[in-house]
């Protein structure tokens, strides 16, 4: 009996073991018979007997065996792979200056990528917490100007007509006053019809949704919190359910509080309550103030709903030719309208980073290929003692992956870091951002990033390492200097593809850096400068008459206007860069009275103070006074772009036009007396809008209620902080009416700000990361050259023992690197125009890639690459040329 | 398979296999003979089912297996026990003669269960 293991030749065969076995069995048995004397065919039929199924017997030992085995190979391959680990890091502790370097590379790298993925998965992977959420959709109107909210009138109408929704609802978005206990608060609400909440499907955490029998006139005083509102309001309170709370002066009944899910986007609405329609409100089809959502029902598709829509926008048209003309209606998804716009720079973000990342991984392979040259003739002692190459390349891969999972361990960290600044960051305007965490899918991503990165740094050298030769590697070792000039080879491309990756990145910020800088010249058409802007809503009870609206108004003016350190103040309907507002057409005397001839334009009612308060410059003519009153000539102030377009090559002076009210009998004329500069309404970035300007003591009576009877204070600060006025303002607000809150301060700065924000963002962070990106690579040359100069060190002294300049050999050193970075830049160029066509939608008005820009690119980067070379060549200058010729 | 004797065996097979291998390694045969021979061939069961027994017992490494050369100079699949499998001989071991003693026990008994209803 020999216990000797049997040498084990790639996968047992389990069927033959079996078999072997059963049969070695019989046989002795057989034997055992014979011996006994029974006749050798006796003996096989009663050994067979004995036996018993001899199939069912072995097809149960395959089983066994098989499943054995598969068990055995794993705990083998998993054994190896913890000792390759230890052995790994074992080596790394070796060289641990090599391993910070690749470690903090890594880091910045997969920490960077992995923050701006959790962004992304935050906000745009995760799916909308509602049921069926892929079967909301928004239904929105689209006019000649563009998409426009919906009528009453057209909502009912569709909501009649359609069949492939259920339910169809409309929302009608206000801010409310909160009366009540404690101090007056300005939130933001929805007015929604019946079905609002079926639509979601998320159920309610106290009491109940909104009924359909309370989407009645008369019956809609009922109201539904939202969990930040109960929470903030109402200290979580359960009690409030059944209690009365004051919207607008009116009391309703608190019905139902939402959970927190249904807060899905921050500054959502936090309350709802019925629209309640009136028939009169159902008739009207001019005015478009609501947003259209619907459920599809089930087996409806997408098309399906377009194509019945599409006919009831034909109704629409026919019913209202007027108020409905050129009507189209769009179905989109709720989540495509939602997410469209943060997808765009989400993408440019995460573009940016996984150039970073691919940047670092270039590196760290440059690296790894400097350390593969000293490692290989480890490696070819140890596939000349027996070791597979395949086992060999498992282990060095191995190796990699330990680093690079430490540096994604690092990563973490910057990542946390990251995501903590951007989850603060509410004004980057990015819907659920705040809930980017550091979660498991994005965990399995940092994992994921750190095995491509090993395999994208690694692969490379460690098959070079892996194939070394023991005979190659022993000749080099005795004639240093002549060695790994294929390894080289891969070094100067891997420095290439840096090099155009980061010309690329640079290029991109120097675009958005230019257009920063193009968008902080232009004139916004006011000075924004030490102006502080408020708003204010009255409520339509108690300030029902346009006549009481305007008397309040005033009196908050002139209380502004008395406050120390104020030199000017209005109020306006709609403040630039700032929220409401709204359009007419305006038709000028001696034109037809249709659409085609009407010039769309925005509509701002202000106070005579407002002009001087905001800064705005007249050209011609003059502002508004108390001259501009009801009954006298009705007036108006038009804006530059507006009179270019009413009265190209004219005088607008003494000019009328027709607007927002009258009829055929009596048109109510308003005569321009004043031409204003161009304001950019919708901040520095986007064009002018033609614009018209009505003194509140003419505004038109229905105005009030187009723009809610809501205002905003512009104050002009004589001199200090505008911010440090914003008591005296509140002050002067409670004096109007003590129940009322002003809110949404700000200052003008602040408002240009925060419309600039978004880019600015975007551009510091393509800044920040090109600057990264050209740091990496420059080291990445830096270690390229360096390495040069130490392999090549024996020439270069004799080079210098046979008289060579100090110019010669600095050009014989940053030679080597200028081809890669000539390929580099070539490529690069081609990446940074296809990487700005990309981009175009993001940067719009802005030119496609100015030559300066790319120029600047490139000079940078050029400069960084002799910069990174040159020190290493100095070094080569210390060469010592006894020691070279000795050698 | 209906023999009552047969299944009993099963459950006890594990056991007579382990104290086989006890004495030291051994081949599925050897283990088949010393069974055969120690009980007096009074316990009628499949030969083959030691097989799967056996393999049942290497998979939660009670044995270990490796193939070696036989007695005839054959190339066999020699068995031998575990750590683990000689600590489940002795439990089991210790299991099986309590078992067979409190059987014993109830069987050798003189009074009848009417005994405490009558005192």
């Amino acid at each position: 009996m020999t216990w000797r293991r049997l040498p084990k030749i790639g996968r047992p065969d389990v069927v033959r073991e079996a078999q072997e076995e059963i049969e070695h069995h019989l046989e002795l048995r057989v034997q055992e018979l014979v011996e006994k004397g029974v006749p050798l065919e006796q003996a096989r039929a009663q050994a067979a007997q004995a036996f018993g199924d001899r199939r069912r017997v072995q097809s149960e030992l395959v089983a066994l065996d098989r499943e054995m085995e598969r068990r055995r190979r794993w705990t083998q391959w998993l054994g190896e792979l913890g000792r390759d680990a230890v052995f790994g890091l074992r080596q790394w502790k070796r060289s641990p200056g090599f391993a910070v370097l690749a470690l903090a590379t890594l880091a910045l790298g997969i920490g960077a990528t992995t923050a701006i993925f959790s962004a992304v998965h935050a906000v745009l992977l995760r799916p909308l917490p509602f049921p069926q959420s892929d079967r909301i959709v928004l239904v929105t109107g689209w006019r000649l100007v563009g998409a426009s909210d919906t009528s009453a009138g057209n909502f009912v109408d569709w909501r009649r007509n359609s069949k492939s929704f259920d339910p169809l609802i409309a929302i009608d978005w206000e801010s409310f006053n909160i009366g009540g206990a404690a101090e007056p608060e300005r939130v933001m609400g929805a007015k929604v019809s019946r079905g609002f909440f079926r639509l979601f499907g998320i159920p309610p955490a106290l009491g109940r949704w909104l009924d359909d029998s309370e989407d009645v006139p008369g019956r809609e005083r009922v109201v539904v919190l939202s969990d930040r509102f109960w929470r903030r309001r109402f200290a979580a309170d359960r009690g409030i359910l059944g209690r009365d709370i004051l919207l607008n002066n009116v009391p309703h009944r608190v019905v139902g509080v939402m959970p927190p899910a249904f807060d899905f986007v921050a500054d959502s609405e936090e309350l709802w309550t019925p629209v309640a329609f009136t028939p009169e409100r159902e008739a009207m089809h001019d005015e478009h103030y609501l947003t259209t959502m619907a459920r599809l029902k089930d087996g409806v598709s997408l098309e399906q709903a377009r194509s019945e829509m599409a006919i009831v926008a034909a109704q629409s048209r026919k019913d209202f030719p007027q108020e409905n003309q050129a009507l189209e209606i769009r179905i989109e998804p709720y989540a495509e309208w939602l997410f469209g716009p943060p997808r765009q720079r989400l993408t440019v973000w995460l573009g940016a980073v996984l150039g970073i990342l691919l940047i670092a991984c270039g590196n760290v392979g440059n690296l790894l290929l400097a350390r593969g040259s000293a490692r290989s003739s480890e490696a070819a002692i140890r596939a000349a003692l027996g070791a597979g190459r395949r086992r060999l390349l498992r282990q060095l891969l191995t190796e990699n992956v330990v680093l690079a999972l430490g540096g994604a361990a690092l990563g973490l960290l910057v990542a946390q870091v990251i995501l903590r600044a951007l989850r603060s960051s509410s004004w980057l305007g990015l819907p659920r951002l705040e809930q980017a965490r550091l979660d498991l899918p994005t965990l399995l991503f940092a994992a994921a990033l750190a095995l491509v990165c090993s395999l994208l740094a690694g692969l490379l050298p460690a098959i070079r390492t892996a194939r070394a030769d023991l005979q190659t590697v022993l000749r080099n070792a005795a004639r240093p200097g002549s060695s790994g000039i294929g390894r080289d080879r891969a070094r100067q491309v891997l420095i290439g593809a840096e090099i155009a990756l980061s010309l690329a990145l640079l290029v991109v910020a120097g675009v958005f850096l230019r257009r920063a800088a193009d968008l902080s010249k232009v004139d916004l058409g006011f000075e924004p400068r030490g102006v502080l802007t408020a708003r204010l809503t009255l409520p339509a009870d108690g300030y029902k008459e346009a006549e009481v609206v305007e008397a309040a108004f005033d009196r908050l003016v002139a209380e502004a206007a008395a406050i120390p350190g104020v030199s000017a103040a209005g109020v306006t309907s709609q403040v630039p860069m700032g929220p409401g507002g709204n359009s007419n057409g305006l038709v000028p005397e001696g034109r037809p009275r249709d659409i085609e001839h009407s010039i769309d334009s925005r509509l701002r009612l202000v106070t005579p103070g407002y002009f001087q308060a905001m800064g705005i410059p007249l050209r011609k003519g003059r502002l508004f006074d108390d001259r501009d009153r009801r009954g006298n000539l009705r007036v108006m102030v038009i804006s530059e772009s507006l009179a270019q377009a009413a009265y190209p090559g004219e005088d607008p002076l003494g000019k009328r036009m027709l607007c927002c009210e009258g009829n055929d009998d009596d048109p109510m004329w308003k005569t321009v007396v004043g031409v204003v500069a161009d304001v950019r309404s919708r901040g520095p970035a986007r064009d002018v809008q033609p614009e018209f300007y009505l003194p509140t003591a003419q505004a038109p009576r229905a105005s009030w209620d187009w723009i809610q009877r809501t205002m905003t204070l512009a104050v002009r600060s004589s001199g200090a902080d505008p911010a440090s006025l914003a008591t005296p303002v509140r002050l002067a607000a409670s004096r109007v009416d003590p129940l009322l809150p002003l809110y949404g301060l700000a200052t003008m700065e602040e408002r240009r700000d925060r419309v600039l924000s978004e880019t600015r963002f975007t551009t510091t962070l393509l800044t920040a990361l090109g600057g990264l990106g050209l740091l990496l690579s420059a080291i990445g040359i830096y270690g390229v050259i360096a390495y040069f100069v130490a392999q090549r060190a024996p020439e270069i002294g004799v080079r210098i023992a046979l008289g060579a300049t100090t110019r010669d050999i600095l050009l014989f050193v940053v030679r080597h690197s200028l081809a890669p970075v000539a390929g580099g830049l070539t490529v690069g160029i081609l990446a940074a125009f296809a990487a700005t066509r990309l981009l175009r939608s993001q940067l719009t008005g802005a030119e496609a890639l100015p030559p300066s820009v790319l120029a600047s690119g490139i000079g940078v980067l050029v400069l960084a690459a002799m910069a990174a070379s040159l020190v290493p060549a100095m070094r080569a200058l210390k060469v010592d040329p006894k020691q070279s010729l000795a050698g | 398979m209906a023999d009552p004797g047969l299944e009993v065996m099963r459950g006890s097979l594990d056991v007579l296999i382990l104290k086989a291998l006890s004495f030291g390694p051994a081949h599925g045969y050897s283990v088949s003979r010393w069974i055969r021979h120690v009980t007096d061939e009074a316990l009628q069961i499949e030969e083959g089912a030691l097989y799967p027994a056996l393999h049942r017992l290497e998979r939660r490494r009670s044995v270990e297996a490796d193939w070696g050369l036989s007695e005839n100079n054959r190339k066999a699949k020699f068995y031998r026990l575990t750590p683990r499998g000689r600590r489940e001989l002795t439990s089991e071991t210790s299991a099986w003669l309590q078992f067979a003693q409190a059987v014993a026990k109830v069987l050798n008994a003189t009074a009848g269960a009417g005994v405490e209803e009558a005192s």
